[in-house]
Order: C-alpha cells, then sequence, then structure tokens
C-alpha cells in the first residue's frame, strides 16, 4: 500500500497481505501466519514461529536428568504426564531397566487421563473457533474433573511432574482410584452430550466437511501424526505397533478417517477419547501390587523411614540427591503416542549425570508448515478452522 | 523387518556410500558422510522392502566436548508406517564450513526441521530455498545450541573486568 497525495491508502497489487497473530485468540498461542489473499482466497500462508521459544533443550544439557523432567512438562502443556513418559522412557532405555506393572499401569491411566483432558480442550477451543461456543463451556466442565484428580495423585492440577525415571514420584492411593473410576463412569454420556451438539449438526458439517482435506500420501509427506494422519487413512498408532509401557495389554481400537477433512479429525479425536476411557478401566481393573517404582537405589530414592536405620540407603539418599543418576554413554530415541502424535526425545548421553543432548520430536512443529500448505485455496473462514483441526501447541513448536 | 534385517539389507545395497552401520539399542543405526545423503535416503525411500515414507524428525548434535571427530552431526528419523520399521541415518559433518544436503524432495515436512538446524547449530543446508533463521531472530548473532555458545551471556556496558568473556565456565556447574 502506498499514500496519495491527498493522504488516502492505494492499493499497488491485486493481492492483499494479511498479517495473522501472534495475538490472535483463534491461533492458540502465538502462532502467526502472514496470509496472501486474493479477496477471501488464501494464496499462500507463511507460518512464523519461535515467539514462545524458551531454549529448553539448551537448559537440559546443563541440567541433572531429573531436573529436565519438570521442564519436559512445560513444552507440550497439555500434555505433560506424556512428555514425562517419553523422556522417562528414553532414558531407562539407556539405563537399561525394567519398571514395574504397577507404576507403568499408573503411567498409562495417567497418560489416557491427560490424552482426554488434551482432546476436551481441544473440542471446547476448535468448537469455539468455528462458533458453536456452548461445546466449550461443558468440555471444560468435565476437564476440570481430570484436572482434580491430577491435583489428587500429584498435588500439581496441570504440570504434574510426577512420572519419574524408574517409576512414578508416589504410589496411586484408593482415593485417587475411586475417584478415577467415577470419572471413567460419568464421562461416556458426556462424550455423546458432545456429539450430540455437533456431529449432526448442519452448521458444523458445513463448516468443517470437505475443508482442509489432506490425502494419505499429503499427510505422510508432511509428516503429520496421532488423530491427523488417522485421520487421512493410516492406521498407526506407537501404543498398538510399537507398544511400550505395557499398552500391550490392552484391548482398544484405532479410530481411522477417511476423507482426512477437519470434519474426520474431529470424529477420530471424539472416538480416541472413548478408547481412552476403555483402556483406563483396563488398567484400573487390572492393577498389579509389585511397586510403583524400581528397588534399584541408584536410579531410585530408598524409602524415606530406611534413612534413619539403613546406612546403605543412606548412602544412596544421599549420592542420588546430591550427585544424580549416572547414564551410560550412548544414543536413542523411543517414539510415543501422545494426543497430538508421535513424541519422543532423542538423547545424548556422554556417561555423566547430565544430558549431553536433548531434542524432542514435536508433532506440532513438524506439522505446521504442512498446515500452512493445507490453507491455500481456502476461505479465510476456513483457515481457524485448519489451524483448530490440526491442533498445535506452540510451548512444543517453539521449545 | 527386523533391525538386523534392515542394517544388513542397507549394508549390501549401498556398499561403499555408508561408512558403517550396526543395531545400538534395538535401532538401525546408520553412518553416512554428508555427500551420499541423497542417494542413500532415495534409496531407503523408494525400496519396496524399506519404503521409509516418513521422516520423523532430524536433529543436530554438537560434539565437541566429547573431542570427537566430525564435531557436527544431523540425525535422521525415518519411519516406515506401513512395514512398522525405522531406521535411524547419522551424518557426520566436518568444522569447516558445515553443510549437508537438503531431504526436501524426498520428504516436504523436511524443512522446518533443516532451518532450525541451521539456526541452532549453522550447518549450511544446501538446495534450502529458506535460509531464513527458525525460531532465532532474524538479528540473533550466533547458533545457540552450539556447545561452544555459553548458556548465560550478556553484554553489559560497562566493567572493570578484564576480558570477562574468555572466563566465563565452559563446563555445567552441576555437572561433577
Amino acid at each position: 500500500m502506498t499514500v496519495t497525495e491527498q493522504g488516502l491508502l492505494e492499493r499497488d497489487k491485486d493481492t492483499m497481505t494479511l498479517n495473522m497473530g501472534p495475538q490472535h485468540p483463534s491461533t492458540h498461542g502465538v502462532f502467526r501466519v502472514v496470509l496472501e489473499m486474493d479477496g477471501e482466497v488464501v494464496l499462500s500462508a507463511v507460518p512464523e514461529i519461535g515467539y514462545l521459544h524458551t531454549g529448553i533443550e539448551k537448559s537440559s544439557e546443563n541440567k541433572r536428568y531429573v531436573h529436565v523432567i519438570p521442564m519436559t512438562d512445560r513444552l507440550d502443556y497439555l500434555n505433560p504426564p506424556g512428555n514425562n513418559l517419553a523422556f522417562c522412557l528414553t532414558t531407562e532405555k539407556l539405563l537399561q531397566v525394567e519398571i514395574p506393572g504397577r507404576a507403568q499401569y499408573i503411567r498409562v491411566i495417567m497418560c489416557e487421563l491427560t490424552r482426554i483432558a488434551s482432546h476436551l480442550l481441544w473440542l471446547g477451543t476448535h468448537a469455539l473457533d468455528i462458533g458453536a461456543m456452548t461445546v466449550f463451556l461443558y468440555a471444560w466442565r468435565e476437564r476440570e474433573m481430570i484436572l482434580d484428580l491430577n491435583e489428587m495423585i500429584s498435588g500439581v492440577r496441570m504440570m504434574t511432574s510426577f512420572i519419574r525415571i524408574g517409576g512414578v514420584a508416589k504410589d496411586a492411593t484408593p482415593e485417587w482410584i475411586q475417584g478415577t473410576r467415577k470419572f471413567i463412569d460419568y464421562f461416556p454420556e458426556k462424550i455423546d452430550e458432545y456429539e450430540s451438539l455437533l456431529t449432526k449438526n448442519p452448521i458444523w458439517m458445513d463448516r468443517t466437511q470437505e475443508v482442509g482435506v489432506f490425502s494419505k500420501e499429503q499427510a505422510l509427506d508432511w509428516s503429520f501424526s496421532g488423530p491427523c494422519l488417522r485421520a487421512s487413512g493410516v492406521d498407526f498408532d506407537f501404543r498398538k505397533k510399537r507398544p511400550y509401557s505395557g499398552y500391550e495389554n490392552f484391548r482398544f481400537e484405532v479410530p481411522v478417517g477417511k476423507n482426512g477433512d477437519i470434519y474426520d479429525r474431529y470424529r477420530c479425536r471424539i472416538q480416541e477419547m472413548r478408547e481412552s476411557r476403555e483402556i483406563i478401566k483396563q488398567a484400573l481393573d487390572a492393577l498389579p501390587d509389585d511397586g510403583y517404582k524400581i528397588p534399584d537405589n541408584k536410579i531410585s530414592l530408598p524409602p524415606r523411614n530406611t534413612l534413619k536405620t539403613s546406612m546403605e540407603a543412606l548412602i544412596h539418599h544421599f549420592k542420588l540427591v546430591s550427585e544424580g543418576i549416572k547414564v551410560p554413554a550412548g544414543e536413542t530415541y523411543v517414539p510415543t503416542e501422545g494426543p497430538r502424535g508421535e513424541v519422543g526425545f532423542y538423547i545424548v548421553s556422554d556417561g555423566s549425570n547430565v544430558p549431553y543432548r536433548v531434542k524432542l520430536r514435536a508433532p506440532s512443529f513438524m506439522a505446521s508448515p504442512g498446515m500452512c500448505h493445507m490453507m491455500t485455496g481456502h476461505f479465510i473462514a476456513d483457515v481457524v478452522g485448519i489451524i483448530g483441526s490440526v491442533d498445535i501447541v506452540m510451548g512444543e513448536v517453539d521449545r | 523387518m527386523t533391525a538386523e534385517e534392515i542394517v544388513e539389507k542397507i549394508k549390501s545395497s549401498m556398499g561403499e556410500d555408508v561408512q558403517s552401520a550396526e543395531v545400538n539399542l534395538g535401532d538401525a543405526v546408520v553412518h553416512l558422510a554428508p555427500e551420499s545423503l541423497p542417494k542413500v535416503a532415495e534409496f531407503l525411500k523408494s525400496d519396496p522392502d524399506l519404503a521409509f515414507d516418513y521422516l520423523s524428525d532430524i536433529r543436530g548434535v554438537d560434539y565437541l566436548n566429547m573431542e570427537r571427530e566430525p564435531r557436527f552431526e544431523a540425525v535422521y528419523e525415518l519411519h516406515s508406517m506401513e512395514k512398522n520399521q525405522s531406521v535411524r541415518i547419522r551424518v557426520g559433518i566436518g568444522e569447516e564450513n558445515p553443510s549437508v544436503p537438503t531431504v526436501t524432495h524426498l520428504w516436504s515436512s523436511a524443512v522446518y526441521p533443516e532451518r532450525e538446524i541451521f539456526d541452532m547449530f549453522g550447518i549450511n543446508i544446501e538446495g534450502l530455498e529458506d535460509k531464513r533463521r527458525l525460531i532465532m531472530p532474524e538479528t540473533w548473532e550466533g547458533h545457540p545450541l552450539r556447545k561452544d555458545y555459553p548458556l548465560v551471556w550478556e553484554d553489559i556496558a560497562f566493567t572493570h573486568n578484564r576480558d570477562f568473556k574468555k572466563e566465563l565456565v565452559k563446563e555445567s556447574p552441576a555437572k561433577r
């Protein structure tokens, strides 16, 4: 645009450049995209990221393994136990240790509860973006219950840091188990309630069907993962294909879509919430009783009451608190299935108590260029729908 | 295919282009020189038995403190969705004018991690159109994830200290 002599604005090209974000309520954080518009149609969308860069990867190289865990919560802040789990699994693979069944099951229950909470947040905000306000209020109501359960077991509502190297921080209390049971009995009819508001809603269908379509090939090419990949017809779930943390013991379906549009991503996530509920139910029913952490005192702290009677326990406690866990030299990666897709930490260890290099494989980070590619040719009103349907979290995009 | 079979297959098909290949903690790992990356990557994607159609991630590593040659490494994690198998390609990159060829023509999603490697490690990506920094601001100096880039560095306007930058702690105080 140029200013004429009369002080009027004059367009110097036929297209218009429109800046969206970083302070836009529908970009789910500080995502910024520069849109080249021809009237209402998006010609190109150029993403700009980095507004939430916290340097967590650099900080991790200067912290002990145990101290990295609370920072992983802040990466994908809607999936803290999932990030803890990914980090701990990778460290445990380097340490070559087996985790007791009870610890594995508590981890699974926490991760699946958080998956439901994350999908509820996604459902509420995504529907709000497109214009269905009521769902937001209902979704928040149930999410609050999950956060209360988190507080019950770990003392913190969101950034739980509950999963530790060698197990979990504390044993599951009977109150928490009871509370979780109550929640999973209460929850299924609430999913039906959300569906009754959206699934057959003509406005919702009109806004989401055949919008933001990504074919199977495109989804693979642009490294989509999790529900976005499955909505495009790729049947791939790490919980099923490469079970970790005891997922091989549970029966559950992996919902797969057909068309790869916003509506299919919505259906996949709704179905995933039902399956997560199934997994939690099975894990609670079959919760083993073999300890919530490994007995190896070189990795997990000895019980507090033994410190006054056992010299060895005191030494282990002192060494573990003052020095931390020494992880054998090597490099490895364990992929896990988070609410947004493949989450995993690539850890390089030099044999000391501090990781040499930590790199998060963030599903939102890998999907964001593909998401902007998806926007081209759509109306501007569909841009918020596409951003919402891919479900990006800026904490893990910028790290 | 198991990890051993993948390693054997890559070794026998690519011959000279692969420096070494091994199974590390159950994962197939291949070591390459930067020049052979496009050829090997093309083979890994197109071979019907391997069919690595999915790029999971690309990471940079700076091995300065480990005193290893070459200094940098770009690590590519590939999955095959159809065959449910994975491979890790480790490309060693020398300290002088570090550069690695792009793989965006094979996997479009490589554009972000490649730009991130340039931003964070200063590894030049040959053939990548978009050479801007990804995460750090355009005007930023240095490459933050290099090991010789200190964790805390503030330029101060005035100081009585002599040449304080040289005395910066090289090793983290947490490490003993």
